[in-house]
Formats: structure tokens, C-alpha cells, sequence
């Protein structure tokens, strides 16, 4: 689904450039769990930035599906991104001002669906995460847990091809943590294609491959051997 | 979408509710008082605009042009009007307008005196009517007041004198105790936006004066409006009339007159000719709107300051919804949205404020002008085109700034206030802001100094506790004259009195061409004053030469003035005593006395030479000297008095120091404005300053907590956050004070007498706002410095 070739990505400053990432190589196939793994600064971020469309390489490709991404300007980056990915941040993002049900339905009023059909979507990803007494609260009403389960649903409520993590749980306690990683295989076994960066091995346990990054190159890749048979 | 971020934005509002409360409280009293400044120039501006001929009316209005400065005059030579008339094919129509007043009385149906009332009224020719389509309800202008001694009312002052305007027409009103005026016509109430207030109107054909053929009397309320011709070019009128004052000027006048075209509606703002009903020059005018713009742009900055000091805070719904897949151009709109939200909050509260405000507005302009906030429909356009002016002025910025977040920093929190944009903006912006406080400041102490000066600089003569009392004219009063003097004099708590055609300073002046020794008319005009011999006394004016004026009836001698000595190059006063002066070329008298200068015009204007005289039947008021503590209960005294001896006529007075008062009205409505506006914008920057000052002290709680941990005192600290206000207000004050000073220069040019420009109203505008920032920016740094270090630090 994703080909990844020859990323490359700088950070100018004044005084220094730094390469964030250098000549990456990645293949992503539908379905697959792939974790993202390295030390501070070795451009985790940096690759999920760029396959989320956040964020400009200077050089290479990113096909999506065929599609060539790194020519697409603003305005179809942001069509594109609403259509096709959904997000989980490790400090959940969720717009303060809004209520649970209002943080979920954001993506789907940016993808222009109908009020009644809006209503519907949220409804029933409230109710799969089990957090539908929560609909009403606020963030700063709920546990950390909770809002991460928030966040991954506004994630999935737009049904996206492509979910991509950043740290999903640095947040939470292992408890929390182990959840929002249930949550994730769950999607995935239906069907998600999911890229997750992130320190924790636990985590990295539950996806089919890893790849580990080192000052902006992949040095290896790790196909989970244990989670792939699970899967058969 | 929209319902959504009105949603956040209300949400957001309340969160912050002090930064909300500055906002809004700003922008509430900065569109209020532009609100109020918009009725009062839309007020202004709407003088005289509703005749429909309005583009080709003019006023024409006499000017003498004398080697010693100039002379402008509204009035034109009572046969003017018909000689415009004969002359000029350009001209459509001219009219002549004579100002005078009188006692009316209407008697009921059995002859008894039902109403008698002191009015003014205006002699008019029907040709006037031409130019001015006012509404008659009743009659035809063009027969009504073709004969002598018919009457058009107003309906007004038909309902008031016959119950209902429609029975006033052919019946009768006695005017002056002599002439039985007949009702021909009754016309629509004039307006107050009119520079002529019509409310009785008199034929003109019966209208008699001594100098109804002479070209060279000029008085003011002697008027002559024109209608051109459509499609005359004004510029060859004009050369026309140089050859028309050519024509018709004595070859003995030395100063040159000119007559020009007045457009009509340059009227009410031209103080150099006056209207005889106040005027609002346009530099007021300006002035006023240039202050409300200020008012608004302080506001505005407020709005902007605080809007991108908070930016940061929403750098995380910036990204979330970037993320999201919003648009900059969606982003841009919901921000926009916010500021329009917060703007037509505010403008409904500005609304209320005005409400509250405009008793207090028509009361500085002491009622004359009724306000009202809905009784325009162009208001509401205004207010319209308000909210969406301060809404883009104050929502733009810090919408292009938030919108343009990089998502991948914001979402994490990683946007700086440097790369919100605006640290120097922000900079410049209160810079901006505490410089127009500060030229505001200058501007209301200048003000205020000024007219401190006028009322307290001596006028020469001594106007406290002097009543002008008027008296009748006809030959019937005039010999109740010295009956009436005597019984007031010996009223306890009368001083003096004193017969004359005007108080030493007064806004009606006779000016006349005389000679001087010689029968050669000399190049400037002497302005004439009647008095009997007890008008040095009740007015306190000191005579440096000769006597004064001795008792008589008619013309004996001369007092006049020091200017009139300079003027004339005499040296010594005595060497004028004794000589010939002859005035108007009829009225030669010798000299007596010269009296010590005293300004008879308002102090915007230089002494005029003035040659003072006896003549009774010029007299028009009774000045009466009073003990000062004896006021209250000596003028109901005189009241009485008078009506005993004058049965037919009606009382009125004013006194000498309100008259005076009245001429520095429009200083005095200028100065309350400049006082109210320069504390609103102090107030609304100073806010504007707190909400900053609040927003930084948050924004750098840590960076204060690890300074103290590493040993800052309190001290220390409050000085550190306070630096660059200081250092920005300092900015402001040297921006400031030369604009100021080329204001305060400009404005005080056109007084005659006033007051030197001094350094102290920068000093104190350096203090005042040097002061008060200090306190503001202090109580909250202070409040920082003293929070627990380990609190700020746990948090972060």
C-alpha cells in the first residue's frame, strides 16, 4: 500500500543542518502493523510526519496505493490526509473547548458528511470503545485512558485506510497502555492498516514488523514472528 | 461547520473570561464613544441639506480687505438684494432676509390680550421662498407675503398662538404694540439641523430702516441668499461681483469690500462668517472623527495584543484540526468568526452605552440637539460597516498568524512565542497605542489651560454680577427711560446702571467706515458702541485720558479706545482729546476721553478700535450693576419693576458673565470631549496594558521560577518583567510629544490671546503615563514574583 524510497528529509538552521532522514527505503502492505522504533532523534517523528503529510522531505517518493503523494499541493494534501488517515498522538490532542462526541465528529464535518450520518458514525464508535456514558464530558473530565480511547476514536471514526500513532501510550500507565495496544490489534485484525511509532518493545510486541531507524537510516527490520503466527 | 466554531469560540471566551473582559469592555467603549461621535458628526454634517436646489444656493457675504487685517461679514448692504437682482443674468433668484425680533400679542375673539410673547421673527421677501422649497401648509409664499404687514407662522408657533394651525390663517397679530400683522400662510416646522431658524415670518415689504438705501451700513442680520442659474460657472461669478462691488462701493471707503458667494452649505461650518446660530467648523468636525478612529484603532490594538499572546495557547487546536485536514482558509474563517462573535457582543453593548451616554451628550450641547441612536437608518448602516471594520482590523492579524502553524509543531506543543509572530509587532503596536494616549493627554491639557486662560485672562473690564436687562425702543419707552433708572437704583442691592446699545463685549457689533480731524475716510473700521454717562461705572472700565461720556440724549462726544489711538498713530491719549471724529459721515462729535483697552469680541479675536457715544434711542438694554451676594433676590426685584413701567412689553435679562460664557461654548463642549475621550482611551489602554502584562507573567511563570530559584529577589524580578513596558512607554513619549507639540501650536494659532506652550503638559503626560503603567505592570509582576518557585516548576 505505502512504497517509501529515498526519503530524505533536513533541518536548517542558522548555524547547522541536521538530517532527519537519509535515504529511507520503506514498503508497507495493506493490513500490516508496523511498529517504528530508535533512540531520540533518529527521525521517527520525522518519517510519521512525512507519511501523515505534516511535514515536506526535501527528496525521494511516497507512493500511497500508486498514488505519488510529494507532488500534491496544500490544498490536496489536506484532502487527501481527511480521506485516507486518521491519528493518535501520544499527548491525545483532543480540542479542549469540545465535548468527547464533538472531538469525534471533527474529521467527519471536515469531510463534509451529513449532519444525520455524522450522528450515526460517532454513535457507534463511542459505543465500540466503550465510552459512551463519556460522550458529554469534556477532556480534562476524563482519565488519561480515556482519552486516548477518545483519540483513537476520532481516528477511525472517518473509516480511514491508514492510521498512524505517535507514541500511543507515553501517556498512560501499562494498564492504560495495554488497552490502547488491545484497541489497536483489534483494528487492525478488522482490517487497518496501522504505522506506530514508538520506545516501548511491549508495545512493538504487538505489531507484525518492526522497523528500527538510527540517525535517519532503517538499520533493520524485524519481522514479529510470534505476532505474524498468531495472525495465521 | 459554523455552529461548531461558534461553539468553540463562545467556549473559549468563557474559559479566558478576564482576557474576554478586557476585549470586550475595550471594544464596547471604543465603538460606543465612536458611535457617539458619529451622531454628532452626522448631526452636523446634515445642516441645511434638505432643500432640494441645495447645490446651487448661496449666501452672499461681505468682506473688507484693510491695509491692517481683514474683516468677514455674513451680512450684505440692504439694497443688495435687488441690485443682485437687476445685475446678473446668472442669477435665478435673490432674496433678502432682515433678522429682527419683537413682542407679539394676540387677543381672543372679545379683544382681550390672550398671549403676549417675545419672538424673533424675519422680514422676507416672497423671491425667498423660491430658493427654499420649504412646505407651506396654508396660503402661497409668493401672494402671502407680497403685501405689508402680513405674517406666515411655523406650525408651531400657529398651534401655539390659535390653538390649531388651521384656523390661524386671516387672523390678526399685533407686533411691537403698533402694527397689526395679518396671517397670510402657516409653513411646516423648520428643523433644528437649519442654519435659519423661520418661525415668524414678515413680509419684507413693510419692513423700514434709516439705511434701507445705503450701501454703506453692513449689518449682520441684514442677509441676501441667491439660487444660481444651473450651469454657472462660479468662477467668472465671482469676477463679476468685484466689478458689481466696484459699482455700487463709496469712493470715500478706503478699505477694499468685496462681495462673495457663500455656498449654503458651508454655512455651518464657517466661523469666519458665522451662521448667528452656532457654527461646527469642519476642523472640529475632523478633529472629533480623527479622535473616534484613535479610539477605535486602541481598541483594536487591545484586540490584537492579546489575541496573538494567546495564540500559543491554541496551538494545539491549530494543529489537531490541520491534522485533521482543515484548511489555512477554514482556520482563517473560525478565527475570523471568533473576532466578529466578540465585536457584535460588543457593539450591542456599545449600543447600550450610547443609550446611557446621549442624555448626558444633548446636555453638553445644552439641549439644542436632540439625539437619538434609531432615528437614522444611516446609523445603522454605520454600525454595520463598524463591526465589520474593527473585526477584520482586529481579527486579521491574529487570524493569518494562528492559521499559519506548522501542525507537526503545534500538535506538539513546540510552537514558541517567537514563531507565533508578533513580539515586535506586539511592541510596535502598544508603542502605537501609548503614543496616541499620550498626544491625548497633551491635547486635554492644552485644552483645558486654554480655556482656564480665556476665563480667567481680565477682559479690561469687569463683567461679574452685571445683569443686561432688555429695554424697548419705541419713542413711547423711551421716556419711561429715566423712570425706570431711577426706581432701580434705589432697589437695595443695585450698584450702578447703565443705558447702551450693547455690553462692552458682545457678539453684536456695528462696524462703520468715520474720518478722523480731516473729511478723508481713513482704511479701517470703527466699531460703534452707545452708552449714557454711567456705563464706565457699572462695568468697571477705566478711562486713561479725558472724562468720561457726559449725560445726554443724543450724540455730544466721543470715548474711544487705545487700539483706536495706535490705529489712528497717536501717541500721547491727551493729544486725542479735543479732535474731530466723524462717523459714518453724519455723526461728528469731538473726543472727551480715551478709555483703557478692553476686548469687546471673544478673545479668539484682537481688540477692535471702538468709538463709544450717547445716543438713547440706539439703547436696546439696561445693564445693572449688582452687589455681589444680592443677585437672587435683586433681579425678581427688577423683574417687577419693569413690568410695572414697560405693561406692553416682556421682561428678559441674561447676565454679562453667561453671555461671555456663550462665546467659548465651542471650547467649552471641545474641552469636555477631549476630557471624556482622553480618559477613555487611557482607560482602554491601560486594560489593553493588563492584559498583557497578565499574559506575559503567565507565559514566563517558569522562567521567574527558576530565576528564583537561582536567587532572584522579588524585586529583581518585578523589575525584570517591567523593563520593556518601560522602555516602550519612553518609546511612545518621544513619538508623541513632537506630534503634540505641532498640534497644540497649530490649534492655540487661532487664538489671538493665549497661552505659551510650555514643557509642563509633556512632563505631566510623561508622568501620567510613565505612573501608571508602572502600577498596572507592577501589581501583576508582583503577583508572579511572590508564587512558590516549586509550584511553577512541579506544573511545568
Amino acid at each position: 500500500m505505502i512504497k517509501i524510497e529515498n526519503l530524505e528529509k533536513v533541518y536548517k538552521t542558522e548555524e547547522i543542518e541536521t538530517t532527519a532522514l537519509n535515504g529511507i527505503n520503506i514498503h508497507v502492505k495493506e493490513g500490516e502493523f508496523v511498529s517504528i522504533m530508535g533512540p531520540s532523534g533518529c527521525g521517527k517523528s520525522t518519517l510519521l510526519n512525512v507519511m501523515g503529510l505534516l511535514d515536506k522531505p526535501e527528496s525521494g517518493s511516497y507512493k500511497f496505493q500508486e498514488t505519488e503523494l510529494l507532488k500534491l499541493n496544500d490544498r490536496e494534501r489536506s484532502n487527501f490526509r481527511k480521506r485516507n488517515m486518521g491519528f493518535v498522538f501520544q499527548n491525545f490532542n483532543l480540542i479542549d473547548e469540545l465535548t468527547v462526541f464533538e472531538n469525534i465528529e471533527l474529521p467527519l464535518i471536515y469531510n463534509k458528511i451529513a449532519a444525520t450520518e455524522r450522528k450515526k458514525l460517532v454513535n457507534e464508535i463511542i459505543e465500540r470503545m466503550n465510552i459512551v456514558n463519556r460522550s458529554g464530558h469534556f477532556p480534562q473530565q476524563l482519565s488519561g485512558g480515556q482519552q486516548q480511547r477518545v483519540a483513537v476514536a476520532r481516528a477511525l471514526v472517518t473509516k480511514p485506510k491508514l492510521v498512524l500513532a505517535d507514541e500511543p501510550t507515553g501517556n498512560l500507565d501499562s494498564s492504560h497502555g495495554n488497552e490502547v495496544m488491545e484497541l489497536l490489534c483489534e483494528l487492525n485484525e478488522q482490517g487497518t492498516t496501522i504505522v506506530m511509532v514508538t520506545h516501548s518493545s511491549h508495545d512493538a510486541s504487538f505489531s507484525n514488523r518492526i522497523i528500527n531507524l538510527k540517525d535517519g537510516h532503517v538499520i533493520s527490520e524485524k519481522v514479529n514472528k510470534g505476532r505474524t503466527e498468531e495472525l495465521i | 461547520m459554523f455552529k461548531l466554531n461558534l461553539k468553540i469560540a463562545l467556549r473559549n471566551l468563557w474559559k479566558h473570561k478576564s482576557y474576554t473582559f478586557i476585549n470586550v469592555a475595550g471594544l464596547t467603549i471604543g465603538m460606543a464613544s465612536c458611535i457617539l461621535i458619529f451622531i454628532f458628526i452626522r448631526y452636523h454634517l446634515s445642516f441645511d441639506e434638505q432643500f432640494a436646489n441645495k447645490d446651487r444656493i448661496f449666501r452672499m457675504v461681505t468682506y473688507w480687505k484693510y491695509t491692517e487685517g481683514e474683516e468677514f461679514q455674513r451680512g450684505t448692504p440692504r439694497p443688495l438684494p435687488a441690485a443682485v437682482r437687476n445685475d446678473f443674468s446668472e442669477v435665478e433668484q435673490a432674496g433678502a432676509i432682515q433678522g429682527s425680533g419683537g413682542i407679539l400679542k394676540i387677543r381672543d375673539e372679545s379683544g382681550k390680550e390672550k398671549i403676549k410673547t417675545a419672538e424673533d421673527v424675519y422680514y422676507v421677501e416672497p423671491q425667498f421662498f423660491k430658493i427654499f422649497d420649504y412646505k407651506w401648509l396654508q396660503g402661497d409664499p409668493q401672494q402671502a407675503l407680497s403685501n405689508p404687514n402680513t405674517v406666515a407662522l411655523s406650525e408651531k408657533m400657529a398651534t401655539r398662538f390659535f390653538g390649531d394651525w388651521r384656523k390661524a390663517v386671516g387672523q390678526t397679530i399685533n407686533f411691537q404694540n403698533k402694527t397689526d400683522l395679518k396671517v397670510t400662510g402657516v409653513f411646516e416646522n423648520v428643523p433644528e439641523n437649519s442654519s435659519i431658524p423661520l418661525k415668524v415670518v414678515i413680509s419684507y415689504a413693510g419692513y423700514t430702516n434709516p439705511n434701507l438705501r445705503k450701501w454703506g451700513s453692513v449689518s449682520s442680520s441684514s442677509q441676501c441668499y441667491v439660487l444660481l442659474k444651473a450651469g454657472t460657472e462660479l468662477v467668472q461669478m465671482q469676477a463679476q461681483l468685484r466689478a458689481f462691488a466696484k459699482k455700487y462701493n463709496s469712493d470715500k471707503e478706503v478699505g477694499e469690500r468685496k462681495y462673495f458667494l457663500q455656498p449654503l452649505r458651508e454655512i455651518h461650518h464657517d466661523e469666519r462668517y458665522g451662521s448667528g446660530r452656532g457654527t461646527m467648523p469642519m476642523k472640529q468636525i475632523w478633529g472629533l472623527g480623527i479622535i473616534g478612529l484613535f479610539l477605535l484603532i486602541t481598541a483594536c490594538i487591545n484586540f490584537i495584543n492579546l489575541a496573538t499572546a494567546q495564540a500559543i495557547g491554541r496551538s494545539k487546536e491549530v494543529g489537531v484540526r490541520k491534522v485533521m485536514g482543515s484548511l489555512r482558509s477554514q482556520l482563517m474563517v473560525q478565527f475570523l468568526t471568533e473576532t466578529l462573535t466578540i465585536t457584535v457582543f460588543a457593539v450591542l453593548l456599545a449600543c447600550a452605552v450610547t443609550e446611557l451616554a446621549l442624555p448626558g451628550m444633548a446636555s453638553l450641547f445644552r439641549g439644542n440637539v436632540t439625539f437619538s441612536l434609531f432615528a437614522h437608518p444611516v446609523i445603522f448602516v454605520f454600525l454595520f460597516g463598524l463591526v465589520l471594520l474593527v473585526s477584520f482590523l482586529a481579527g486579521f492579524y491574529p487570524a493569518l498568524v494562528i492559521s499559519g502553524f506548522n501542525p507537526a509543531l503545534a500538535i506538539k506543543n513546540k510552537i514558541s512565542s517567537a514563531s507565533s509572530g508578533g513580539v515586535g509587532l506586539r511592541k510596535a503596536l502598544v508603542i502605537v497605542q501609548f503614543s496616541i494616549t499620550v498626544i491625548l493627554i497633551i491635547a486635554t491639557l492644552v485644552v483645558l489651560k486654554q480655556m482656564n486662560y480665556m476665563r480667567e485672562k481680565s477682559l479690561g473690564f469687569n463683567p461679574s454680577a452685571v445683569a443686561l436687562v432688555d429695554v424697548p425702543s419705541d419713542s413711547l419707552s423711551l421716556e419711561r427711560y429715566a423712570g425706570l433708572k431711577e426706581r432701580v437704583l434705589k432697589l437695595p442691592g443695585v450698584l450702578h446702571a447703565s443705558f447702551c446699545s450693547a455690553s462692552p463685549s458682545s457678539d453684536s457689533n456695528n462696524m462703520d467706515n468715520f474720518s478722523f480731524e480731516t473729511s478723508k475716510e481713513r482704511d479701517f473700521q470703527v466699531n460703534t458702541k452707545q452708552a449714557d454717562e454711567d456705563y464706565f461705572k457699572t462695568f468697571g472700565l477705566k478711562i486713561i485720558a479725558g472724562k468720561p461720556l457726559s449725560k445726554s440724549d443724543t450724540l455730544k462726544e466721543y470715548v474711544i479706545n487705545e487700539t483706536m489711538l495706535r490705529k489712528l498713530n497717536i501717541p500721547d491719549p491727551q493729544q486725542a482729546i479735543g479732535k474731530y471724529l466723524n462717523i459714518s459721515g453724519d455723526q461728528k462729535a469731538q473726543v472727551v476721553g480715551v478709555v483703557k483697552d478692553f476686548n469687546n469680541l471673544n478673545l479668539r479675536e484682537a481688540i477692535s478700535p471702538i468709538a463709544l457715544s450717547s445716543s438713547k434711542i440706539r439703547s436696546t438694554t439696561l445693564a445693572v450693576k449688582l452687589q455681589s451676594g444680592a443677585l437672587m433676590s435683586t433681579m425678581p426685584a427688577i423683574e417687577k419693576t419693569w413690568n410695572d413701567v414697560f405693561p406692553e412689553h416682556v421682561y428678559g435679562a441674561v447676565f454679562m458673565e453667561d453671555e461671555i460664557g456663550r462665546y467659548y461654548e465651542g471650547e467649552q463642549v471641545m474641552g469636555t470631549l477631549f476630557k471624556v475621550f482622553a480618559g477613555t482611551i487611557i482607560f482602554i489602554s491601560f486594560i489593553g496594558l493588563f492584559g498583557l502584562i497578565s499574559f506575559i507573567a503567565a507565559q514566563r511563570t517558569r522562567e521567574v521560577a527558576i530565576r528564583k530559584v537561582l536567587g532572584a529577589s522579588n524585586l529583581e524580578l518585578v523589575h525584570m518583567l517591567n523593563g520593556s513596558f518601560l522602555a516602550m512607554v519612553f518609546v511612545a513619549n518621544l513619538v508623541a510629544c513632537p506630534l503634540a507639540y505641532i498640534f497644540a501650536s497649530k490649534w492655540l494659532s487661532g487664538y489671538t490671546y493665549r497661552i505659551e506652550l510650555s514643557i509642563w503638559p509633556f512632563l505631566i503626560a510623561m508622568l501620567v503615563s510613565v505612573v501608571i503603567t508602572l502600577i498596572t505592570v507592577s501589581v501583576r509582576s508582583y503577583q508572579t514574583a511572590l508564587k512558590n518557585p516549586v509550584d511553577a516548576l512541579k506544573y511545568e
